[in-house]
């Protein structure tokens, strides 16, 4: 491991060289190469986890450039995960990316989680979003959500047999939805934000967006952090406290 | 009675539940996202959550984009 390349973070008291061994052992799935993967994963690389799985099945069009900033130019018509991971690549050549370029479904994401100690949710649709909710709850990975619209961005961490979930908060699977309207630096702070909220839980420092919900209204410069109680009734996580509680 | 809803004043019935607030405003989304007095309230609670006098509502559309 490049010592000096991360001393302004191992520099940092919560931090220090053990917990950069930490994040160098730390292997992370990036659900989502667009807006929020773009800024997630350009951190999380530049941070030195150790292995970053970048998953996505799109290709990069013109209209992803105004805030999907891993991509250029020369990267039209590319696979998002190829041209995701060349960048990374560019950016940190001693961790390991691996660009998958396929459909988030509950048969492809399960044997990509071998290992993964967290996951990103960077994706643009609910539809996923369930899909790597069930995946967070059935291995039992924490799941650091995000999702923009707008000047608007809101993010949250979902942990396994400890905190509401996905479904809790939004149990409809399917959502009417037009393209939304991004402005490109609210996908920077929200995808910044899920880049803190992994190395925080890889390291177990600090606190948490696990029971809270961030909200970010950027045109007006509202940022609220909404408590959230578990849904007892939630048929998607309710069996995650009952295997947690036998446990104990 | 006076509410603020999304940090604007509201008129609106004595007694009224979130529920009925949601249809008074005509607030359509069903992934609308409600927070009282600064606490989320789960849709199971709309019907039985009753507002008061100044109570703070905030209907939040969820942002799902990436």
């Amino acid at each position: 491991m490049n010592q000096i390349r991360y001393t302004r973070q191992t520099s940092i008291p919560q931090i220090g060289i053990s917990g950069q061994k930490i994040l160098a052992n730390a292997k992370v799935l990036i659900a989502g190469a667009g807006g929020l993967g773009s800024i997630s994963s350009y951190y999380l690389a530049a941070a030195g986890i150790g292995t970053l799985i970048v998953v996505d099945n799109d290709t990069v069009d013109f209209s992803n450039l105004n805030r999907q900033i891993i991509h250029s130019e020369a990267d039209i018509g590319k696979p998002k995960a190829f041209s995701a991971a060349q960048s990374l690549e560019q950016l940190n050549s001693s961790i390991r990316i691996q660009p998958v370029n396929v459909e988030i479904t509950d048969t492809t994401i399960a044997p990509l989680l071998k290992h993964v100690d967290v996951i990103v949710d960077a994706c643009d649709n609910i539809k996923t979003r369930h899909v790597l909710n069930r995946a967070s709850l059935k291995k039992g990975i924490p799941y650091v959500f995000g999702g923009v619209d707008g000047f608007n961005g809101m993010a949250s961490t979902f942990i396994p047999g400890e905190t509401p979930c996905f479904k809790c908060l939004f149990p409809n699977e399917e959502r009417r939805q037009s393209t939304p309207g991004i402005i490109g630096p609210v996908a920077g702070i929200i995808g910044s934000l899920q880049a803190m909220e992994v190395i925080k839980l890889l390291l177990n420092i600090g606190k948490n967006l696990s029971h809270h919900l961030f909200r970010i209204s950027g045109l007006d410069m509202r940022i609220t952090n909404t408590p959230l109680e578990r849904h007892l009734d939630c048929p998607a996580c309710r069996g995650s406290f009952i295997k947690k509680e036998m446990s104990v | 009675m006076i509410i603020i809803l999304n940090g604007l004043k509201e008129e609106v019935a004595e007694n009224i539940t979130i529920q009925a607030c949601i249809e008074f405003v005509k607030e359509g989304d069903p992934d609308l996202i409600v927070e009282h007095n600064g606490r989320y309230v789960y849709p199971k609670d709309y019907p039985n959550r009753i507002l008061k006098q100044n109570d703070i509502i905030e209907f939040i559309n969820p942002n799902l984009g990436g």
